[in-house]
């Protein structure tokens, strides 16, 4: 009775297209699930040979004005690096007076990335760094500017990268000088902001962004960007944060993979 | 068949441009919701259409690396196939381009809505933003597309 209501002559167009929606629907909520991911990362895998091309072309159009870029950013870096290196002494020798703990460098992979993905406004990359190489679930991923995103699947030689720019995305962090901490969401462009900031902490514009101490995955001091404005929120104890990422997420080629190998 | 597999190369190859040369501000036109809506306006079976707009979807989904959501291309790509096989001939002989740029932006809407939920609520006017710029750019792209192949006539004469 119900089935000769449902797929009769008449209804059956309509009832082919409720059916689809209920899949995709069911589709679209279980993208969270790891079995899901792991099986797109693994299709995703297998066909990264289609974006080779383009990612050559890609490569050779950009390739003098990178090496142009990139020779300018040596020359402040190394500049840098001279001033960084007494600093260093300087700290080593303090915190050894001190006696603090040492510090744990972290463990970095390179990676390229293979596809940016076929839909509008970047949240989530293809690289070519799996299981293979050390790259585990949650791993931070960071430019050579500062943070941009986490892994979220993992196959043997492919991972996928949830970007800050995905609505999803969440980041605890810091104000520095004054500490104050919050959690990073993105709003648009290179622009983020950071909510649950106390009123009453100093903040200015052009202070630095950092990856918080007591976030899950990411290791403190990561760079993120530049606070760009403050708004005041009327009903409430906290304000918002406006910052700049350092990265422009729609110019990224090459990142870089922190890992843990004592985290499972 | 030949010819829409053929077409379906095409439309995978360009949207393969797109996102890897042609983004501007994150924004990229979908290519491959432009071929299920022109392809399945000659479709007489509305239920084919929805299954081959949901399967297509789902291959973009699964071959193509299209982000964080499995399932959403499926989802726009069944809607627009429905939309577009349900048309009249004699009506998309006259309104041919307008037919297919508000399909055109009726995927879009749905794809910003599941994309930018998030700004939905808590900044609308941002969320219209997005929603005109993938409009704009995705028609822009379109329409030459529409012109340069001669799309209308092929459709017409399937």
């Amino acid at each position: 009775m119900i089935n000769a209501g449902l797929f009769n002559e008449k209804s059956l167009p309509v009832s082919t297209l409720l059916i689809c929606i209920f899949l995709s629907i069911l589709l679209i909520f279980s993208s969270e699930n790891e079995k899901v991911q792991s099986f797109r990362v693994y299709t995703a895998d297998k066909f990264s040979f289609l974006y080779q091309p383009f990612n050559w072309i890609d490569n050779q159009f950009f390739l003098m004005k990178r090496i142009e870029v990139l020779a300018s950013e040596n020359l402040k870096l190394n500049l840098e690096n001279q001033i960084l290196f007494s600093n260093e002494l300087e700290n080593k020798r303090l915190r050894e007076f001190l006696d603090f703990k040492a510090k744990r460098d972290h463990n970095f992979i390179g990676s390229d990335v293979i596809s940016k993905g076929t839909s509008s406004n970047l949240n989530a990359f293809l690289i070519n760094q799996g299981s293979n190489s050390g790259v585990k679930k949650n791993d931070p991923v960071l430019s050579s500017k500062g943070v941009i995103g986490k892994i979220i699947a993992v196959s043997d030689d492919h991972s996928s990268v949830q970007l800050i720019s995905d609505g999803n995305f969440r980041l605890s962090v810091k104000i520095m000088p004054s500490e104050s901490e919050g959690i990073m969401r993105w709003k648009n462009n290179q622009i983020c902001e950071i909510f649950e900031v106390k009123k009453t902490a100093e903040v200015n514009i052009g202070d630095i962004v950092l990856t918080s101490d007591i976030s899950s995955y990411f290791p403190p001091n990561l760079p993120v960007g530049e606070v760009v404005s403050i708004y005041n929120k009327l009903d409430s104890f906290n304000k918002i944060v406006r910052l700049e990422l350092y990265t422009d997420l729609s110019t990224i080629n090459q990142l870089f993979i922190i890992i843990d190998e004592n985290r499972e | 068949m030949r010819l829409f597999i053929q077409y379906f190369c095409l439309a995978v190859t360009l949207q393969l441009v797109f996102s890897e040369l042609l983004t501007i501000n994150g924004f990229q036109p979908n290519i491959i919701l432009l071929f299920v809506i022109l392809s399945q306006m000659s479709q007489p079976n509305t239920p084919k259409a929805v299954i081959t707009g949901f399967l297509v979807g789902l291959i973009c989904d699964l071959i193509l690396f299209t982000g964080t959501y499995l399932g959403l291309s499926s989802l726009i790509f069944s809607i627009c196939a429905f939309i577009a096989s349900r048309i009249r001939f004699n009506f998309v002989f006259r309104t041919f381009d307008l037919y297919w740029i508000t399909t055109l932006l009726i995927g879009i809407v749905v794809y910003c809505l599941f994309r930018y939920d998030f700004l939905f609520f808590s900044n609308f006017f941002l969320f219209l933003k997005n929603v005109i710029s993938i409009s704009l750019y995705s028609i822009f792209v379109s329409f030459i597309l529409v012109k340069l192949f001669s799309l209308k006539r092929i459709i017409l004469s399937a």
